[in-house]
């Protein structure tokens, strides 16, 4: 959200019959939160270079209907290409690195552009602002990737012709869900990155890269990490090669999905918690 | 609307459109049968039963598989044999048949075999009856239910080695005459006793739709498979590997366009999942210590890959075409001129 766009007196009729001295309600709040910081962030540079980003797997299934998969000789099926895509392609690389880059964003933005003091300044609570900008980041990395993912869906699966495809629908929704639930995740964690650290993308960089490498190792490290959790998930099994291909394990979805909401309840918690308390002063 | 409205909205639509389009192709794909793979006749099998197999004629003459090496295995002799089953019975296999089932293990310690095998397709009833009736000598035929069924070689108790009968224009039955008769009566009452077999529907239903062809099986079934393998040491070591009991297996595979195999076994506890699959990667390990020797079996070792999921191991292989062609042996190079060559 842009400083003017913050400092913009209220609307007369949204003052109208509310007791001033008291903070907008929060729910108000953060949809007035919501409406702003989307529209900046579904209008950004940022976004186009995620959407190109994200939308790279529909380039790929148009290349491959049109030249791979007449040339070449098939050494996996669409469907597996179609799971390599989801498993290697969106849920490890694309999706952390989007949530990297507009959850950390989400706070750190306002801060490097000096407009967080008008923001702070407004009679809305802390929280209403965390809130409204996180629900504005998970709509926009949505909208750019569930229709990719619908779209490379269809592109790879009707390769050859529809029959079998309704069979494939399941993991289809499977899919979906996860991605929006690797969005949650990774969003909430960079949140709390963004709110709890100056320049959080280098460290961002190093968990997502380095880190989440522990999800390859034997016996319970991988449940420090959150990729380990996604990845069983999905019910794509990509090949894997080195560790990852020896001590590969899935855990149990139950277990991943406590796991999973227990994080994003915790880092988003954190975050507000941070946010809320922290006391920002602009260097002059 | 904003502007930033206007790409939410779009984006909803493409995605809801995609949901609906996915819908209406779980809605309108043939394959889609009344549990998992399994048509509504085959529910009319008895309730005891503890493994089915499928096989999809139609996608299994369609792969590669079949093309490559049905014609490898006896060009000749197998146009000749369909030929003559097409002559006396009107039915070519590769282009009637759509589905094979087999299904048994109903008294998996009973002295008679209770195997029963469902094909499903398009038949001349009249030829096919026709045929059961001439071609084979001591065949007899009685009525269950209103439906023929003929017995084959039916002894002076009026028990038959084998019988068979059409559940309907589409579906033959064959089998132990017992179980033929359990659910030809079955399905005249329409009864689905296979549904009171809520474990093997629920391995059944678990089964990758699609797939050419497939396998369950109930720990009943698997009680019978070897408890130990003989360790690598070789066949004088006294040490062998103590495999931990199965309670289900499911086996899914495709022929096209690469053959690929998945199997999901559940073991009783986590342990013993990670002990198996232990085992598996080492038979993968030592396939891979074999590279050096043939390296042909390097692309079989990096095409299988295990992993656990609590109770559960999953093995999947991906073997394309060209790993299968190197690792048979090298057929004579006289073998195209066989026909010929052969008096």
């Amino acid at each position: 959200m842009s400083a003017s766009a913050a400092a913009r007196p209220p609307a007369p009729e949204s003052t109208a019959g509310r007791d001033t001295s008291r903070p907008v309600p929060f729910p108000r709040a953060a949809r007035a939160v919501f409406d702003l910081a989307l529209e900046g962030m579904v209008w950004s540079r940022r976004s186009l270079l995620m959407a190109i980003l994200l939308g790279l797997p529909i380039a790929f299934g148009l290349l491959f209907r049109g030249v791979i998969v007449s040339r070449l000789p098939p050494r996996m099926t669409a469907f597996d290409l179609y799971g390599f895509v989801i498993a290697i392609y969106y849920i490890r690389n694309a999706l952390p690195l989007a949530a990297l880059f507009y959850a950390t964003a989400l706070i750190a933005d306002e801060v490097d552009g000096r407009t967080i003091t008008y923001l702070l300044t407004r009679p809305v609570r802390r929280g209403a602002i965390l809130f409204g900008k996180f629900a504005a980041y998970l709509v926009t990395t949505a909208c750019l990737t569930l229709p990719a993912v619908v779209i490379t869906f269809f592109l790879l699966t009707t390769t050859r012709g529809w029959t079998g495809v309704g069979a494939r629908v399941p993991d289809l929704f499977r899919d979906l869900g996860v991605v929006v639930l690797t969005l949650l995740a990774y969003g909430a964690f960079f949140t709390l990155m963004g709110v709890l650290l100056r320049r959080p993308v280098i460290p961002g960089l190093l968990f997502l890269f380095v880190w989440e490498l522990v999800a390859n190792l034997p016996g319970y490290m991988p449940r420090l990490t959150i990729t380990a959790y996604l990845r069983s998930l999905i019910r794509h099994r990509p090949p894997d090669e080195g560790l990852a291909e020896i001590f590969g394990q899935v855990l149990p979805t139950a277990l991943c999905l406590e796991a999973l909401g227990a994080m994003i309840v915790v880092f988003l918690a954190a975050a507000l918690w941070i946010f809320a308390a922290r006391e920002y002063v602009l260097e002059q | 609307m904003t502007r930033s409205r206007t790409v939410v909205l779009g984006s909803a639509m493409i995605v809801g459109a995609g949901a609906l389009v996915a819908l209406g192709a779980i809605y309108l794909d043939p394959a889609r049968a009344a549990v998992g793979p399994l048509p509504p006749q085959a529910l009319s099998l008895p309730a005891g039963t503890r493994f089915v197999m499928g096989l999809d004629v139609k996608r299994f003459v369609a792969s590669p598989f079949y093309a490559r090496y049905s014609g490898a295995a006896g060009a000749s002799a197998r146009p000749q044999a369909f030929a003559e089953l097409e002559e006396k019975t009107g039915l070519n296999p590769e282009r009637d048949i759509d589905q094979v089932y087999v299904a048994g293990g109903q008294v998996p310690s009973g002295p008679r075999a209770d195997g029963l095998v469902v094909v499903t397709g398009r038949f001349d009833r009249y030829k096919v009856a026709r045929a059961i009736e001439t071609e084979h000598k001591g065949v007899t035929s009685k009525t269950v239910q209103g439906i023929t069924v003929y017995l084959f070689n039916e002894d002076r108790s009026g028990r038959g080695t084998g019988a068979a009968a059409f559940l309907d224009d589409s579906t033959i039955v064959l089998g132990a005459q017992s179980a033929v008769e359990q659910t030809v009566a079955a399905r005249a009452r329409g009864d689905v006793p296979l549904r009171n077999n809520t474990a093997l529907l629920s391995l059944i239903e678990s089964v990758k739709p699609g797939s050419t062809f497939w396998m369950v099986g109930d720990q009943t079934l698997l009680a019978n498979m070897p408890k130990s393998l003989p360790a690598p040491g070789g066949p004088g070591s006294s040490q062998s590997l103590e495999l931990p009991a199965l309670k289900s297996l499911v086996v899914t595979g495709d022929l096209d366009p690469q053959v690929s195999l998945d199997l999901t076994g559940e073991t009783g506890d986590e342990v013993a999942a990670k002990n198996l699959a232990d085992v598996v990667r080492g038979f993968v390990a030592l396939a891979s210590l074999q590279a050096n020797q043939k390296p042909e079996l390097k692309q079989l070792a990096s095409a299988v890959s295990v992993s656990t999921e609590a109770t559960r191991v999953h093995v999947a292989a991906r073997f394309p075409y060209e790993l299968l062609d190197s690792i048979q042996p090298r057929r004579a190079p006289a073998s195209a001129s066989q026909p010929s060559s052969t008096p």
